[in-house]
């Protein structure tokens, strides 16, 4: 961890783009990435999928047109 | 038929990032898991009205939001306002100073109310953009954009964050009185 402190004037300006308020270099930005990168990768529970073999059993996806 | 296979590959498909958001907005694992079954039987039901071309993640998640409001009114309990949220700031102190710990993150999220927490985690991590985001939560580009805004200045407040420069006192002065920030 080799974090500037918060000195902004030595580390020069912090810009805010518009579309970014979370830049990738946020820590904010990074945590929220970790933490929900964490929950996607948790593994899923096979019951999902036993739900869809069911619900294409009882009602077969309709024919589009 | 092979559409419907295709449907429901795609439902497989999308159910980690649909946990992942039900965790975020329940911070519950039974209730996450709950609506997401919820939302692959409703989504399975309606799949005539979904239009094939146009983006699935999307029209999953709205269902799911959707369900998680319904539940949480059906609930009786008050969906939070964080306009009229009076809450005591909780100062989550991090345990090394400088680093930021995963679970004082997960702290500080948990206190951010529902439209905050959701409008943060479907920009900065769900990789919506501000208008499929506001479309999911049949809102305004700019609504999101506040609240984007708010939950990011909240979650400093409540981390303590004084590094990221960007958003304080300072540099907010120093732009009023039009001094050179370098």
């Amino acid at each position: 961890m080799t974090r500037q402190s918060s000195g902004a004037s030595s580390a020069g300006p912090i810009r805010r783009r518009d579309g970014e308020p979370l830049g990738a270099n946020s820590e904010i930005g990074r945590k929220l990435k970790q933490y929900y990168d964490e929950l996607v990768s948790d593994d899923v529970p096979d019951r999902f999928a036993q739900l869809l073999s069911q619900l294409e059993e009882a009602e077969p996806a309709q024919q589009k047109d | 038929m092979a559409a419907s296979l295709g449907f429901k590959g795609d439902l497989l498909a999308a159910i980690p990032g649909l946990r992942a958001f039900a965790m975020s907005l329940s911070q519950n694992a039974d209730r996450a898991d709950d609506l997401v079954q919820e939302t692959l039987v409703k989504a399975w039901d309606k799949q005539s009205s979904f239009q094939p071309g146009t983006n699935l993640k999307a029209w999953l998640f709205t269902i799911l939001r959707n369900e998680f409001y319904s539940q949480m009114r059906k609930r009786g309990r008050e969906v939070q306002d964080s306009d009229g949220l009076l809450t005591a700031r909780l100062a989550v102190h991090p345990s090394q100073p400088g680093r930021l710990d995963l679970d004082d993150f997960r702290k500080a999220l948990e206190q951010l109310p529902e439209d905050q927490r959701e409008a943060i985690i479907l920009i900065g991590a769900s990789g919506f953009s501000y208008e499929e985001a506001a479309e999911i939560c049949g809102c305004a580009v700019g609504t999101i954009k506040s609240r984007v805004s708010r939950a990011r200045n909240r979650l400093q407040e409540i981390l303590d964050i004084s590094g990221e420069a960007d958003y304080g006192p300072d540099a907010i002065a120093a732009q009023v009185m039009g001094s050179t920030v370098s």
